[in-house]
């Protein structure tokens, strides 16, 4: 069964009066254990299908499901429950809470599916080992690099297991080497766990290593190819 | 729950400049507060005490009528039942006085007054006039030896221009309705911390003053002061049933003083009125700051938002957040106050520049403020209601907060 099943989807929004198709019929599935993205130019409606499939946004029309059911007209509530048990996120600004260092800032998580704590600290220590961030668990945001506090993020997304981890453009605020790294490292979480991966990017070498690539253009799927 | 304390005490330090003046603004509002509260029942206390000490003691015996209309007509015999009853443990002294109406004159002025006739060595016992008699040149309290001899406060010596050792003339009735005026030569002056009591008593011995009236051993009253105050109207209602006299009433200081009762409770009335400035003062600061550090977080609040955290728990932190600028700021204030009030108790505010106004009151001149537990109580309760009504506005725009709009704000 997919993960996700994306049937003509349409997103129309208000920008100063005028209506803007940001979707104008998407058709899509994801399968489980992908390591997929979906690219284009900006404005192509990439981070909306995004924020659409991680329930951040509501279609305008069409249908989303995950692992077969439909959320379209689920409310807040139900929304926060998808996002927290069945979505991982990752951002391209890193986006960690300042206040809390490296292991609370993964552990936050395992908090809000009110798992004790010292589960919460096992999971999330062993978690920041497998990204190699042993030494790194007590510091803050503030004194982790980039590539660290994209790991962190990562660590965040995966530590509750969820069946899709949405990675908006993780690579966009990273130099090279370090983007290549991280994304060797979300590569061997795919295969060496099952964590099913969908990348919104336009970053040719996100490209280049997912495994399918979705592109979109004017709100449409201008090509879907699996290597 | 761990790290969600944690997220709320860090935030709060996050700008250490603004909570801290959030903090101090509140500290300054308890302080104040506790302070204001400490002096107003040190005011009322003194105001009391001296009122006590002075005149009423804690409980008197009359007969009947004798409250309402101090006339020698309301007089009664000490009997034996009477005298049983005062023999109670929890009642430190009493002492007879023979209260009379009348006038003093000296060769310049003369004036209503009320005399006062005492036992003098019982008296030392329930009142403070012995303490507050001047010692020295030649002025002294009264003594049962005396004779025509009478003792009165030296503001009044100073409006009827009287000296020491001059002789003044009472006149007064005497029990037969008879206008009696009578030659006492001045043995002391007093000077208490009641400027009306200090211009409307004089006191003289009394057997003296039941000898001239006719009153034989009767009396006007007995003044009762008991160990513990708290016991007041226990005692009052065993004396009641145990000397059973119609004819007689039994009055506590309150039921005599009812306008001393009235301005303690409008002093208090006032000071609510006081701490309503205060705390909406604080309201609005407390608000004010979290509106500010939710705005500053807003992407963040969004960020958590779209990792799962429910409304109800983002609300949580918020008022988390404001529960410790508030407690921080209540345990502050209530340190620094308590500090401050006790030093102030032993020290005393000395308000002689003020003593005429001080005196009127009945407070003294010096000041000791005294701080209650449930004044800390009452604050307590006060600041961490006002922080929760003052963080409902901003924990609920937070809690509300879309996901989607938040992480494209910047």
């Amino acid at each position: 069964m997919s993960i996700i099943k994306i049937e003509n989807l349409k997103k129309t929004y208000d920008s100063n009066g005028i209506a803007v198709n940001a979707l104008r019929g998407i058709n899509l599935k994801i399968e489980n254990g992908e390591f997929s993205a979906i690219a284009g130019p900006s404005g192509s409606g990439k981070t909306t299908l995004l924020n659409i499939i991680g329930g951040l946004d509501k279609p305008t029309s069409g249908t989303i499901s995950l692992s077969g059911e439909i959320i379209n007209d689920y409310n807040p509530t139900k929304l926060s429950d998808l996002r927290l048990n069945k979505i991982g996120f990752i951002f391209q600004a890193y986006n960690l809470i300042p206040v809390l260092n490296a292991i609370e800032n993964v552990e936050y998580v395992l908090l809000l599916q009110g798992i004790g704590s010292s589960e919460r600290t096992k999971r999330a220590s062993n978690i920041l080992k497998e990204v190699g961030l042993e030494k790194e668990m007590n510091r803050k945001p503030a004194k982790l690099s980039g590539g660290q506090q994209q790991r962190v993020a990562v660590a965040r997304a995966i530590v509750s297991e969820p069946e899709i981890v949405l990675a908006d453009e993780p690579t966009a605020n990273l130099d090279q080497d370090t983007g290549s790294a991280l994304l060797d490292l979300m590569h061997e979480l795919n295969k060496k766990k099952g964590i099913t991966f969908l990348f919104s990017t336009h970053d040719v070498m996100v490209m280049d290593r997912s495994e399918r690539l979705v592109y979109l253009r004017d709100g449409i799927i201008a090509e879907d190819k699996t290597k | 729950m761990k790290i969600i304390f944690i997220m709320g005490w860090r935030n709060l330090w996050r700008n250490k400049r603004r909570s801290l003046v959030v903090i101090s603004s509140i500290s300054l509002g308890i302080f104040v507060m506790i302070f204001a509260m400490g002096f107003m029942n040190g005011f009322n206390v003194q105001m009391v005490e001296n009122t006590i000490k002075t005149s009423l003691g804690h409980i008197a015996i009359h007969r009947k009528g004798f409250q309402d209309d101090m006339k020698l007509d309301y007089n009664f015999k000490i009997t034996d039942t009477i005298l049983q009853s005062l023999n109670d443990e929890e009642i430190l002294a009493y002492a007879p006085r023979v209260k009379i109406h009348g006038m003093i004159r000296s060769s310049e002025a003369s004036g209503g007054i009320m005399i006062v006739g005492i036992d003098p060595e019982k008296e030392k016992n329930i009142s403070s006039i012995y303490d507050y008699t001047s010692k020295g040149d030649g002025s002294r309290f009264l003594t049962n030896e005396d004779e025509e001899a009478v003792l009165i406060s030296s503001s009044l010596a100073k409006k009827l221009d009287l000296m020491l050792g001059d002789k003044t003339v009472l006149m007064f009735q005497d029990k037969n309705k008879e206008i009696i005026g009578v030659g006492m030569r001045i043995v002391g002056f007093f000077t208490s911390p009641i400027d009306s009591f200090d211009k409307f008593i004089v006191f003289t011995p009394i057997k003296l003053l039941q000898n001239i009236t006719g009153l034989g051993e009767n009396i006007s009253e007995i003044t009762i002061v008991v160990k513990n105050s708290r016991k007041i109207n226990n005692i009052k209602q065993k004396l009641l049933t145990e000397i059973n006299d119609a004819d007689l009433e039994i009055l506590s200081w309150k039921d005599m003083a009812p306008f001393l009762v009235s301005a303690v409770n409008l002093f208090d009335k006032m000071m609510y009125i006081f701490f309503m400035i205060i705390f909406i003062t604080v309201i609005f600061s407390v608000a004010n700051t979290l509106i500010m550090a939710i705005m500053e977080r807003f992407h963040e609040i969004g960020v958590m938002k779209s990792i799962g955290t429910k409304p109800k728990r983002i609300f949580s932190l918020i008022m988390f957040e404001a529960f410790n600028l508030g407690i921080v700021g209540l345990a502050s204030g209530i340190i620094l106050g308590v500090i401050f009030i006790q030093i102030l108790g032993i020290i005393g505010i000395d308000f002689s520049f003020y003593m005429e106004s001080m005196r009127s009151w009945g407070s003294g001149s010096i000041i000791y403020p005294a701080v209650k537990t449930m004044d800390i109580v009452v604050a307590t309760v006060i600041v961490i209601i006002t922080t929760i009504i003052a963080a409902l506005y901003p924990a609920v725009k937070a809690a509300r907060i879309k996901p989607l709009d938040a992480l494209h704000y910047v």
